[in-house]
Order: structure tokens, then sequence, then C-alpha cells
């Protein structure tokens, strides 16, 4: 992944405009800035965004995606440019595994176990021990997608009843609950997993893989691209819970920070400031890699997962999914 | 998989780095615009030479080729690899085939601002058949061929692919 090009984050309301070869940032009451191209990865639009042609033709012509998160803080769409990482082997053995079960099962299996290794390791390595031991026999035991959904389902029920015992009163889930989430707590998490799956799906475009074939969801779901939510799978707990966890801890989250209505949650303009601050600090942070030898950002880590999958597609190497080992 | 006639420079350079980055590169697998040091050789090749005009062979795209009939090459480091003098001898191989009587490969070492000439003898003919040949059984392998050593990878595109387990 190319270090000298970054992530912008947009949290205001702004018009992007084509200058010459930049990108000229307009706001209410500010003079505009400019965004030199090269230095663009992607850009994550986490408030209105006005573009145009001209804009597009040059995101196109630099290969720059543009994500956009809707009122509630979802996933609302991406400008994703012309394809360029494609390889017909790879997307053809990516098929194979993923229609055939024999493959696809133990893919699945990994992703499950791993991503409930890492919410446990988040949450409360004591009171999850149980559950753990519960999902590990379950997964072996279950001969379907969906039998494995429904395993990891029980799992995630006890880890979000685990993860109230951590929050004070106000922000605990009472159950997970999106579109729109019903309390605070589910509005933190559900806006975390919204701009992770759009990271997500920007490392994943930078490899040959097809984002809609996917080993764990089903393809036919509404999601057009089943296969960032499967490696999301694995990184929500490293964003979401463990965001919502310290910043609980530290009493940084306010309740200024949302607008509640009777049934329904959202972060206000001011939270939703703090939380892109805080996921884009924490993608940026770094831990020594194991084999590579050198530094990696959380970021980086979701590209060498998407490069691990594409190992497995290419040359059939058993994929182990990301698993916190610090 | 390709034929003869679908094989280019790249492919002969990778023969001489590493068999496994060649087999990944024939399968449509290329990270490398996202190196860093890639990106760099690209910007710098846009900048200079600005006299020299590309000359596409299809499958091959060489830097230059002058009135005399000699295949240029620009490389940007200061090494004399194998690998450079393969891949211009691909090019003559390729310009020999379609009936350009090419004398030989120059090649540009920018940064010491030297050349080298090498003259497209049959000895070197022969040379350029036998690594088509040897390109296309690697990419003919059904197995991917080993990693190199983990030193001869650094600063590899395919370093973060092949050694991130």
């Amino acid at each position: 992944m190319p270090a000298t090009s970054r992530t912008y984050w947009l949290t205001t309301p702004c018009r992007l405009r084509r200058q010459d070869d930049s990108i000229r940032v307009e706001r209410d009451g500010h003079p505009p800035t400019f965004l030199p191209i090269e230095d663009v990865r992607d850009i994550i639009a986490a408030a209105e965004v006005d573009l145009n042609t001209s804009m597009m033709s040059l995101l196109n012509k630099h290969r720059i995606q543009i994500h956009i998160l809707g009122y509630y803080g979802d996933y609302a769409g991406s400008f994703l440019p012309a394809e360029t990482a494609v390889s017909g082997t790879v997307a053809l053995n990516q098929m194979r595994l993923a229609s055939d079960d024999e493959h696809a099962l133990p893919i699945a299996r990994a992703l499950i176990d791993n991503a409930a290794f890492n919410i446990r390791w988040v949450i409360d390595r004591k009171l999850l021990t149980r559950s753990y031991g519960v999902l590990k026999e379950s997964i072996a035991e279950a001969t379907t997608r969906e039998q494995l959904m429904a395993a990891e389902g029980n799992f995630r029920r006890n880890a979000w009843e685990a993860l109230d015992t951590k929050l004070p009163d106000w922000l605990q889930l009472d159950g997970r609950s999106r579109r729109p989430p019903r309390n605070a707590g589910n509005a933190v998490i559900s806006y975390i997993n919204g701009i992770l799956y759009a990271r997500i799906l920007s490392a994943l475009r930078l490899t040959p893989l097809h984002t809609g074939i996917a080993f764990l969801h089903a393809t036919m779901q509404r999601h057009r691209h089943s296969l960032a939510l499967d490696l999301a799978e694995v990184f929500k707990p490293l964003f979401a819970e463990r965001i919502l966890i310290r910043l609980a801890n530290r009493r940084q989250l306010k309740p200024q920070h949302f607008d509640i209505n009777t049934n329904q949650a959202m972060l206000s303009e001011s939270g939703r400031k703090l939380i892109v601050q805080t996921v884009r600090d924490d993608l940026a942070e770094t831990v020594k890699h194991r084999t590579l030898g050198r530094n990696v950002s959380y970021d980086e880590l979701i590209y060498l997962d998407a490069l691990a999958l594409t190992r497995t597609c290419l040359e059939g190497s058993t994929y182990a999914p990301f698993r916190v080992w610090w | 998989m390709i034929t003869a006639d679908d094989v280019g420079g790249v492919h002969v350079k990778y023969l001489y780095h590493c068999p496994r980055q060649l087999w990944l590169y024939a399968r449509g697998f290329r990270p490398e615009h996202l190196n860093d040091a890639v990106q760099l050789g690209t910007a710098v090749h846009e900048l200079s030479y600005s006299r020299f005009s590309p000359v596409d062979l299809g499958a091959a795209t060489l830097d230059h080729l002058d009135n005399q009939l000699w295949v240029h090459e620009i490389k940007h480091s200061a090494k004399r690899r194998e690998a450079d003098r393969a891949q211009a001898r691909h090019y003559c191989h390729q310009l020999v085939r379609i009936g350009v009587d090419v004398q030989g490969a120059v090649l540009h070492y920018r940064n010491p601002r030297k050349t080298e000439r090498f003259p497209y003898t049959d000895d070197e003919h022969q040379k350029a058949t036998e690594d088509i040949d040897r390109v296309l059984d690697i990419v003919a392998q059904a197995e991917s061929p080993p990693k190199l050593g983990r030193t001869s990878c650094r600063g590899c595109s395919y370093l973060d692919y092949c050694w991130s387990q």
C-alpha cells in the first residue's frame, strides 16, 4: 500500500470541485482548501457532499474511491473507479472456492473463530471464556453457512451483554439494533462499522479479489460487497467495540454527542467528528508485524488480510484471517 | 496461458529477478503500482529523456529506437543487472522477429549517467530464444515457485504478498 498517499475524511458538509489537477473543497464560511491529487488514496464523506462529473473523472484517473456515509452514519454507497487490478485467474479460483462448501466452510469457520477471539480479547477474556468454548464446539459441528452464522449470533449476543457490564448506563446497548440504531451505544457501533466497511472495500479494491463473492455471508443478500462484510467480521471488534469502551472509560463521550429521539439515536455533528478522529487515529496506530519485520498500521493490516485471501485464491494456501497477536 | 507472442519485457525481467514473481505476474496479480519505488520510477521516467519516443510492440514497449536501429532502455538503478540485459535482448529479439534489422541495445544508467552497448549477435539471439521458452515453462507450472531468500526480496513490490503470513 503506498505510504505516500492517505485517506481524507470529510466531516462537514462541502462541495468538491476540480481545479486543474487538484481537488478544491468549498465549505460555507471558510476559504476553499485544496487537496493535491497525488496525496489522496481515498475519501470518506461522513457529511453531505456535492460532486460533479469533472470531479468524478479526476478521481477515476487517479484511481481514487469516495465512500459516502448516510444520515444515520450507515454506509450509503461509493464511487469506485474503473476496475484496474483485475485477474481472471483469481476471480475464477475465488468463485470455485466460494461455491464449493468443502473449501468455503473452512474459510467461513476461520473467520468466525478469529472474529470471536478478537471480540473476547477486546471485551473480557474471563467473562466470555464459556461462550467462546461453546462457539468453538458448535462451529466445528456446523455443516452449513447458516449454522455457522447462527452459532456466531449466539456468541455475539453474549458478547453484547458482557459489553454492557463495561459501559455506563446511558451508553449500554440493550441488544444490538440497526437502521436506525435505538440508543447511543448502538449509534456509535453502527457508525464505526460503516466507516470500517468503506475502508475494507478500499483495501479489497487494491487486490484482484471480486468484492461480490463471499465465503461466509450469502452472496445473494442485499449488500453488494459481501466479501467486505466477511473481512469486517474480524476487524470490527478491534475498532467498534474497542473504541466505544475506551471513549466511555475516559468519559470522552458525552450526551451532547448524540441526538436521541424516543426510538432512535444518532451522532450529532460534534459526535461524528470525535468518532471520525478517533477511528482515523486508530487506523494509523502501528504494531510490529511478525513476518514482515516492520511496523504496520492497523489500516495496512486490513490490506494484508486482503492479500492473504488473494494468496488463498491464487495459490491455494490456507487462509488465516486476522487475529490479534499483541 | 500465454504463448510465445505474449511474452513481454517484464516477463523476461521477472524471469531473472524471481520465478515466483513471474508466475504471479502472468496470472494477472500486479501490485506494482502500489510500490513507492515504482511510483517514483514512473514519475522520473516521465520527466527525463524527453527526446525518447516509446515504441509499442504489442506485448512489449521499449523506451526508444534510434535511426541507426539501436534499442535504448533507461534504467534508474545504478546497479548493472543481468535482468536489464535480458530485457533489452528480448526487445531486439522481438524486433528481429518482425523484420527490423536491429544493431543491438543501449542501456542508459540514469544515476551515474553511463551507457552500455550490447551488439545483437547470434549468440544473443540464441539466449533470447531460450529465455522465452523458460518464461513459458515457469508460467505453465501448476504450483507457484518457492520464495527466494528473505534478503533478496528487499524492495520487491510482491514482498507484502509473499511474506505476510
